[in-house]
């Protein structure tokens, strides 16, 4: 039964995964990509997609003018750059520099983890207690044992 | 042990209002941005003649060895009629080099601009899609750049360049490059 | 008149409240019980007079009394009655005002409902509430008034911002400070309970209702201010990560995680110092909101018109609270008492993933926003955080979340065996895959859509699937249908918010991954398709409003099968403050929301740029924020939650 099971959920994921390769978004994709990840300069915090400021339409049209030109998505972010700094990207580098925000999430996870692993090797939960129900726990389960009585 | 556990959010915090008072003392705009063009080669422009004044390219900058200003304008921006009568004084009574690059413009507006008010500029290019002055890092018009002899960009002006600004650091900083 | 009686009542709350903080706190250190009890005439006198000086605001707003400043500057005559009173709130003055009739109308709610409380918590309570509101209002009274009188009266408004005028925005801040401020009452029952340094179950049974009764405000108030983002922005999304949105999204992650810790507090009788901590963070995130929103140290799209004089008094506050808080917390918390404990696999131990999780989520868009500061302090460098930063850390956070929500309310308390739950993993999991896989196949999805839709299965499934094994199986239909008429309405609750947040994954999930836009100019005549739906753009009609005109478009959308039906987009100009807006026309149903923007106009006035989004189960976000928000309320129904409640046992208990 197991193996029917596991052997149905590859083949389903296997199909569905194979068959997302093919983006929805037609022909520009990565054009909308890029507008997503650059910042309009003259706008408070929008995204170029997101913006009808005069320059944000040029920079889209420089944008479109060098994926023709057979430009990588990294070459132009990298041109943009050395043009108006790394402020123009919505997503900072993965670089030494920006490596806290990077691995922040990820300290704060283990560290939550870590301090759950020292609290419980502190206080085990022993045999012992786990028969010595708390006073609270004794009036729930009288109340418990009250209720399914009544039923 | 626990007691470290419990004062580390208090240590976090404390961190965190140094950076805040840091932010509210130094009363920045955070949307100000420098140019990171700054101290670094005038990059590749490729302009359009405007009708019979002198058209330049990154060359005639390098080969001029004197320091020389960039100003990047248009008929229609407001801004731009205001600071004209500064960048008239600078290249008349200063005797300064001022390359304009006019930005997505009209010809003819362009040129009546520069028939009625006078021509501040040594050479002019046009920028007809405003694709040209994005490879200086140009946000709007009006912006100024200053160009030291060797052809680094030293200094960016972003807005109208104003009396004060012309005398207390256009022309101060030209000075001090010469 | 009436304004100079709204003032005077402010200012005289300036010294109520302090003495309802010095008054109280004297009466527990001298042991005086009538000392303490002051605090309750104090919190019902507070709250009046604010009112009073509130009401006195709105209305010289409803009469446009442009002999006041802030009516002159943010009002103007010709706007409907509804914008004339959500003005009052709709600039900073007000807003603080109307932050503190909030906070002084829980003190009153407070004292209210907390009678039979021991004495001494409840009356450390109101002084806390007390000091809050001293606070606040010397901050409104010396640097933001909104009662200061004009030399020369002005004869007309400046208006105020015309994307504000918004029936959901009108709504939007005061729920959103009622999630706010209700947060402060479970920091001043934090701050009571490390001086009266001792957590016992009724400060919990206490704590729990108040936190809800916030997180459903705040859910709610950023709900709503997201709606009127993505109805009025016209850029066809509905969360932009701001550092004002992440303002308020820190404060609800936090009481998210409050919520979930208060009830292993409540039914376990530990991780109290951690409860109380994220009491504190919770409010403390609050007030750095309040700090983010009017400093002006981050770039937003929203904030207000900020002053660094009112960013430093505000900073001030902040340390003063938190900080103090945190000192409290610091030299008090190792003297409490963990109580009962309990085994990495249990009922308590996915609880404190999910704690570890939502403090973390709230931690990463707390370094996130703040990140562009960091930086620029210690190189001197500027860089921006942005959606594309925030979704790719986002996720892998969530995604464990989820999957530990469907099968966390399965495991028993204190130790569970995964033997006994391990079919049902496994059934649900294998539901799910396969809905999904059938689905994404058919529609041609891509990986994280997959990874979208099989969330919102697996905890849909999984969340029903507990429900059901909670009532019982191999029963009779009719027993079944008795005994889940009587669950407590906290599990119906806890089930609704869950399958709400599962309708809202599948809702963002959907919504994104099969989102088309189109950009193009387009002339009178033309038509565009999308999706098989065909919109032809008939006409352009100048149309007048109260105080604005516009340019309003006319497109018929034909569908297969279905009757046609028009879309009307406008670009409106408001002469008062000379803004010209653009109000996008959306078409929304259960299956779709088609959003038509007309842009600027080319060629004079012969073509737009017109963009439209199709995002399919958009309406499904609003849904499950919806399905969250009664899960909560239904849970405050509880019996077992209702306010008050537990003071009878408590006497019960005295009584024996």
């Amino acid at each position: 039964m197991k193996l029917i099971t596991l052997t149905l959920f590859f083949i389903f994921s296997s199909i569905a995964l194979t068959h997302s390769q093919v983006s929805y978004k037609a022909d520009n994709t990565e054009a909308y990509e890029l507008y997503e990840e650059l910042r309009c300069l003259v706008c408070q915090n929008q995204s170029l997609l997101d913006s009808d400021a005069p320059l944000a339409l040029d920079l889209k049209k420089l944008v479109l003018d060098k994926l023709e030109e057979g430009k990588s998505k990294e070459e132009i972010k990298l041109f943009l750059v050395e043009r108006y700094g790394e402020f123009i990207l919505l997503k900072p580098t993965f670089t030494i520099k920006n490596i806290l925000l990077w691995v922040g999430p990820l300290i704060f996870v283990i560290f939550g983890f870590f301090t759950t692993f020292i609290f419980l090797r502190k206080n085990p939960l022993t045999k012992e207690e786990n028969v010595n129900l708390t006073n609270i726990e004794k009036e729930r389960l009288k109340k418990i044992i009250d209720r399914e009585l009544k039923e | 042990m626990k007691k470290i556990y419990s004062s580390l959010p208090l240590v976090f915090f404390f961190i965190l209002t140094i950076f805040f008072f840091r932010q509210l003392i130094l009363k920045e705009d955070p949307s100000e941005l420098p140019s990171v063009l700054i101290d670094k080669s005038l990059p590749i422009i490729k302009l359009e003649k405007l009708a019979e004044y002198k058209l330049f390219n990154r060359e005639n900058l390098l080969l001029l060895k004197e320091p020389s200003l960039i100003n990047v304008w248009s008929s229609w921006c407001a801004p731009c009629k205001i600071e004209h009568e500064f960048l008239l004084a600078m290249s008349a009574e200063y005797n300064i080099k001022i390359f304009g690059i006019n930005y997505k413009d009209d010809k003819k507006d362009a040129i009546n601009v520069l028939k009625s008010s006078g021509n501040p500029f040594y050479a002019i290019g046009r920028d007809e899609d405003g694709i040209q002055s994005i490879n200086l890092g140009v946000y709007g018009v009006p912006e100024t750049f200053i160009i030291d002899a060797n052809g680094n960009i030293r200094y960016r002006h972003v807005g109208p360049i104003l009396e004060y600004d012309m005398k207390n650091t256009i022309l101060p900083i030209l000075n001090s490059i010469k | 008149m009436i304004i100079e009686l709204g003032h005077y009542c402010l200012a005289l709350v300036l010294t109520i409240s302090f003495f309802q903080f010095m008054i109280p706190a004297l009466g527990v250190r001298f042991n005086s019980n009538s000392l303490m009890k002051s605090s309750f005439i104090t919190a019902y006198l507070s709250f009046t007079l604010i009112l009073l000086s509130f009401f006195s605001l709105v209305y010289a707003y409803v009469t446009s009394d442009f002999s006041v400043s802030l009516v002159a500057k943010n009002s103007h005559s010709l706007k409907p009655l509804i914008y004339k009173i959500s003005g009052v709130w709709g600039n900073h003055e007000g807003s603080l005002l109307l932050w503190v009739l909030i906070l002084t109308f829980y003190s009153a709610a407070v004292a209210l409902l907390g009678r039979k409380l021991p004495l001494k918590l409840i009356s450390l309570v109101l002084s806390c509430q007390g000091l809050i509101a001293s606070a606040f209002i010397s901050f409104i009274l010396f640097t933001s008034n909104p009662f200061i009188r004009l030399f020369f009266p002005e004869v007309e408004g400046e208006g105020f911002n015309p994307i504000l005028q918004d029936f959901g925005l009108a709504i939007h801040p005061p729920f959103l400070y009622l999630g706010y401020v209700g947060l402060s009452v479970t920091f001043s029952f934090s701050i009571a309970a490390l001086l009266v340094g001792k957590v016992d179950t009724i400060w919990v049974k206490w704590v729990r209702p108040w936190t809800l009764i916030a997180w459903v405000f705040l859910t709610i108030g950023i709900a709503l201010g997201s709606w009127w983002a993505y109805r009025e922005l016209g850029w066809g999304g509905w969360w932009f990560w701001d550092p004002v949105e992440n303002a308020s999204f820190m404060p609800w992650l936090a009481a998210t995680a409050l919520l979930h810790s208060s009830i292993v507090a409540e039914k376990r009788d530990t991780l109290k110092a951690w409860t109380i901590l994220l009491a504190i963070v919770a409010f403390s995130f609050s007030l750095l909101g309040t700090f983010i929103v009017r400093s002006g140290v981050l770039i937003s799209v929203h904030s207000f018109a900020s002053d660094p004089s009112r960013g430093l008094y505000i900073l001030m506050l902040l340390i003063f609270f938190t900080g103090g808080a945190l000192l409290l917390f610091a030299k008090k918390a190792s003297h409490l008492k963990s109580g009962s404990l309990f085994q990495p696999l249990s009922r308590e131990g996915a609880l404190v993933i999910n704690n570890i999780i939502f403090a973390s989520a709230a931690a990463t868009v707390l370094l996130g926003t703040l990140y562009p500061i960091f930086i620029d302090a210690i190189n001197n460098s500027k860089v921006s955080v942005g959606p594309p930063y925030f979704e790719a850390v986002f996720i892998p956070l969530m995604v464990p979340a989820i999957l530990l929500c469907a099968f966390s309310p399965m495991l028993s308390w204190k130790r569970a065996k995964l033997e006994n739950i391990m079919e049902r993993i496994v059934a649900v999991f294998l539901c799910s895959i396969i809905l999904t896989s059938i689905l994404v196949f058919i529609y041609n999805g891509s990986a994280s859509a997959f990874l979208g839709v099989f969330l919102g299965f697996w905890l849909i499934l999984g969340t029903i699937y507990e429900f059901i094994m909670k009532v019982g199986t191999k029963i009779s239909f009719k027993k079944f249908i008795n005994r889940s008429l009587n669950l407590p309405r906290s599990a119906y609750g806890m089930s609704l918010a869950h399958i709400g947040v599962a309708i809202f994954v599948i809702g963002v999930t959907v919504s994104s991954a099969w989102r088309i836009d189109i950009e193009q100019p387009i002339t009178i005549g033309d038509k565009v398709i999308i999706n098989n739906i065909e919109l032809n753009f008939l006409s352009v009609n100048n149309v007048n409003g109260p105080n604005w005109i516009a340019e309003r478009g006319v497109f018929e959308v034909l569908q297969k099968d279905k009757n046609n039906e028009f879309l009307y987009p406008e670009r409106r100009f408001y002469p008062a403050s000379q803004v010209n807006t653009s109000e996008p026309a959306i078409m929304s149903n259960y299956i779709f929301d088609l959003y038509i923007v007309l842009g600027e106009s080319i060629n004079n006035n012969k073509s737009y740029t017109l963009r439209v989004y199709y995002s399919p189960f958009l309406n499904w976000i609003w849904l499950g924020i919806i399905c969250m928000a009664l899960g909560g309320i239904l849970s405050l129904t509880d019996r077992k939650h209702r306010l008050g409640y537990t003071t009878k046992i408590n006497s019960a208990n005295v009584n024996k």
